[in-house]
């Protein structure tokens, strides 16, 4: 486990940049102060902090859907000042239209490409197919797991064809079982060559989670929040949450989170 | 005249027509409160009370007016007889909507209040007011401002009535106005307009203060206040979550400590003893209600000629034929109201100042009675209308004042049905730049349906009304009339000028028969879909 303040480095692959990040919410609550941090491609980045400290503020002004009070954010070297299909968030509460079966609720993230409806279709099956439901195609989300349901909103992003995903606890509403089932194959999903997916970025507060799917993690601590640490997790995939290695970091994880909520600012 | 006497007179009329607004509607906010009770507890009375509720709801009272004012005059007599039968008039139109949303509200209390109810042993007072009465106040103070607004309308337009030879008048605004236009007062007649604007706005002002401390206070949310619009209001969240945390749980809590301790053994005999037959009560009542209705009927039908239902009988094509040409007219009364529903009711959620700015315009505006202005624009504007729409011009100004008394409840209820959709859908749209018109198509509409289809509801009976005034019109302004050349409303409204009432109610009756049937095969029918496909809340799995 390596620590880096404001990395930088690998300019070449970057794919997103934070500089000088400042936001207030709307009562005068100053969230976050000075944020700068790099994203490369082809990583699994996870943002992680204590509770309430603005992770899930913090991936919506990443996606454009806040404003920033100063600073900016790049995607390939181009400022984000409003939500794009090039990046797009999976809520945590599991989104997807009732009235619509799945294809229909895929195909909505294809509206604005002006396809054909063959086009749409294709791309719409091809994604219900990379998330494992081909065959569901034609169910209503109520008929549906809420593991199916978060499975139909990841095909739906993907078929965005986005350059990056931005996740907000995805799991968190499904049971373990699903969960750990859905863990063990979304990165498979999100980084399948089909799809050109440069990076993801995760919120979550499960550590165990979170070191299951990085390859980077983020800390935000203090208040107003900054990034206070940045992690690289270098064990090799797929990983054995048993595992005494994986276990090793888990545990200076939450060290390390606990001591840096100890940090006020 | 004096200026001073005039106005003081229009103030009072003002303020005597407010107070019956607000006595009505409070009166029916009261009397729900007890029928819904009987409602939850009797599946007699319930399986009486909804269905009618449901009738009565979707059959426009204007038409029965005529009939329902001979009945209080014969019945009661000289002014109280006309006060009551205005009053009736008005209570008709604005109660099903209230105690229907005031029974949805008890049928939907959490089992857990409930319990905690039955657990500490409450009186049937005690349960109405720690628990269901503060659960349905949110409901009633989303229902206020559709009322308010009907209430006014029929007000006015039940103030002054003729009958054949006879007219009959009860003090309030609609009266003085109506004195005012009938001497040429024009001036007063806008004096009587303005004043009638502020105290209007004053009560709407109120009214929107009164469901913000409502929502705030009263409503019981189980989740986190939804995020709207990228929007975090930790202000306004916290005093929701406090609300639902201190009331009414705690304030049950607190009760608890000031009941007396009655011995357990003598809580369960008085229960024993008292229960069982309390529960009839309701049911008992509503079939003797529902026994007399039928022998009224009857008794009615028995007492007319065999030759004047011969004759009735023979005039149903007609009445249906007029009805017809009704029917087209609600139609683009309902279709421009959604139209322009759909347009400004998506501007005013997407955009927060000018929500905060244009929504008490609008309710202020809708609670205006037409009846009240509509002559002065008829007269400033018909010279222009007659000029651009020649034939067409009586109809634009028909359609034009169904409109206006109508266009408020599509639109309400659209805004409504946006307000609540989840934030996660706006963040989809947004987040797949998908343009109006996608929005509309795939995700709004359909989000929104049950929410349109209750308030185009709302928007054909109250259509109704508009016509009711509109279609026939002596003397709107000065010697001229507004007069359609078909219309069953003009019909219903001729036959109570001439006295005809038994025309006039087998014309109610008829028209209310064809409203019912269409309200029960084609409102439901959609209303149940809705409910089954498009309720957008579903969309959101959060376990």
């Amino acid at each position: 486990m390596t620590l880096n303040n404001n990395s930088h480095e690998n300019q070449l692959n970057e794919i997103m940049r934070v500089e000088n990040l400042n936001f207030t919410y709307e009562n005068g609550y100053k969230v976050f102060e000075n944020i700068n941090l790099s994203i490369n491609e082809n990583r699994f980045v996870s943002v992680i902090g204590r509770s309430g400290i603005g992770k899930s503020t913090f991936l919506r002004l990443l996606g454009g859907f806040l404003k920033p009070d100063s600073g900016n954010i790049y995607l390939r070297g181009k400022r984000i000042t409003k939500p794009n299909p090039q990046i797009v968030l999976i809520h945590q509460s599991i989104v997807t239209f009732p009235w619509m079966t799945a294809l229909e609720n895929v195909k909505i993230s294809l509206k604005s490409k002006n396809l054909t409806e063959e086009e749409e279709n294709y791309r719409a099956r091809k994604a219900l197919e990379m998330v494992g439901l081909q065959g569901f195609e034609d169910l209503y989300p109520k008929e549906m797991s809420g593991g199916m349901r978060q499975r139909v909103s990841i095909a739906r992003a993907l078929a965005a064809e986005p350059l990056m995903l931005l996740m907000d606890e995805p799991f968190a509403h499904l049971d373990e079982l699903t969960a750990e089932g859905l863990r063990q194959d979304i990165y498979n999903i999100l980084f399948n060559p089909e799809t050109n997916l440069k990076a993801v970025v995760l919120v979550s507060h499960n550590l165990t989670e979170v070191l299951e799917l990085s390859d980077e993690i983020f800390i935000l601590n203090n208040m107003p929040a900054t990034v206070v640490a940045k992690i690289e997790v270098n064990l090799p995939r797929p990983r054995n949450p048993r595992s005494d290695e994986f276990n090793r970091m888990l545990d200076q994880l939450y060290t390390y989170l606990g001591s840096s909520s100890n940090v006020r600012g | 005249m004096n200026l001073l006497y005039v106005t003081e007179i229009i103030i009072f009329a003002a303020i005597v027509t407010t107070l019956r607004v607000f006595g009505i509607i409070l009166l029916s906010i009261t009397s729900g409160w007890l029928l819904s009770y009987a409602a939850i507890k009797s599946k007699i009375f319930e399986n009486i009370y909804i269905p009618l509720n449901e009738i009565f709801e979707s059959v426009p009272v204007i038409s029965f007016f005529p009939i329902v004012l001979v009945l209080f005059v014969n019945a009661i007599g000289g002014i109280l007889g006309v006060e009551l039968a205005a009053d009736f008039l008005v209570f008709t139109a604005v109660v099903w909507n209230i105690w229907m949303g005031e029974y949805q509200a008890y049928k939907t209390v959490p089992n857990e209040m409930v319990e905690v109810g039955e657990n500490y042993n409450f009186t049937l007072g005690e349960k109405l007011k720690y628990i269901y009465i503060p659960f349905s106040i949110p409901r009633i103070a989303a229902n206020l401002f559709p009322s308010f607004a009907d209430a006014f309308f029929y007000i006015t337009v039940s103030e002054v009535f003729s009958i054949g030879v006879h007219q009959y008048e009860t003090f309030g605004i609609g009266s003085v106005i109506v004195y005012f236009y009938s001497r040429n007062e024009i001036t007063y007649v806008y004096y009587s307009l303005l004043i009638m604007a502020i105290i209007i706005a004053i009560s709407v002002y109120l009214l929107r203060e009164f469901s913000k401390y409502a929502v705030a206070k009263y409503t019981v949310d189980t989740d986190a206040p939804i995020l709207r619009r990228g929007r975090i209001n930790l202000k306004q969240t916290t005093r929701v979550i406090s609300s639902i945390t201190v009331t009414p749980l705690s304030r049950l809590a607190r009760y608890y400590r000031f009941r007396n301790n009655v011995p357990e053994e003598e809580i369960f005999e008085k229960e024993e003893h008292g229960y069982n037959w309390v529960k009839y009560i309701p049911g008992v009542i509503a079939i003797f209600v529902f026994i007399l209705i039928l022998y009224y009927s009857i008794k009615l039908v028995i007492s007319i000629p065999s030759v004047t239902w011969d004759y009735l009988l023979s005039l149903t094509p007609f009445i249906l034929l007029n009805m017809l040409f009704d029917y087209i007219r609600i139609a683009i009364i309902a279709i421009i109201s959604l139209v322009f529903a759909v347009l400004v009711g998506y501007y005013l959620a997407m955009h927060k100042r000018g929500e905060a700015i244009l929504v008490p315009i609008i309710q202020t505006f809708s609670a205006f009675p037409p009846p009240i202005y509509f002559p002065i624009v008829f007269g400033i504007t018909y010279p222009f209308v007659l000029h651009y729409f020649g034939i067409l011009t009586t109809e634009i100004y028909v359609l034009s004042i169904g409109f206006i008394s109508t266009f408020y409840y599509v639109l309400y209820s659209f805004w409504m049905g946006l307000k609540a959709f989840p934030s996660e859908y706006f963040d989809v749209m947004e987040n797949f730049q998908m343009n109006f018109f996608q929005k509309l198509r795939y995700i709004i509409l359909p989000g929104t349906f049950p929410y349109l289809i209750s308030g185009i509801t709302s928007t054909i009976n109250s259509a109704w009304g508009g016509l009711m005034i509109g279609e026939y019109w002596p003397n709107i302004i000065g010697d001229k009339n507004l007069e359609v050349k078909v219309g069953l409303m003009k019909y219903i409204s001729q036959a109570t000028l001439q006295g005809n009432i038994q025309i006039a109610a087998w014309s109610s009756f008829i028209f209310s028969i064809v409203v019912v049937l269409y309200s029960l095969l084609f409102t439901k029918h959609l209303m149940d879909l809705a409910r089954k496909k498009y309720v957008a809340e579903e969309g959101i799995y959060a376990a």
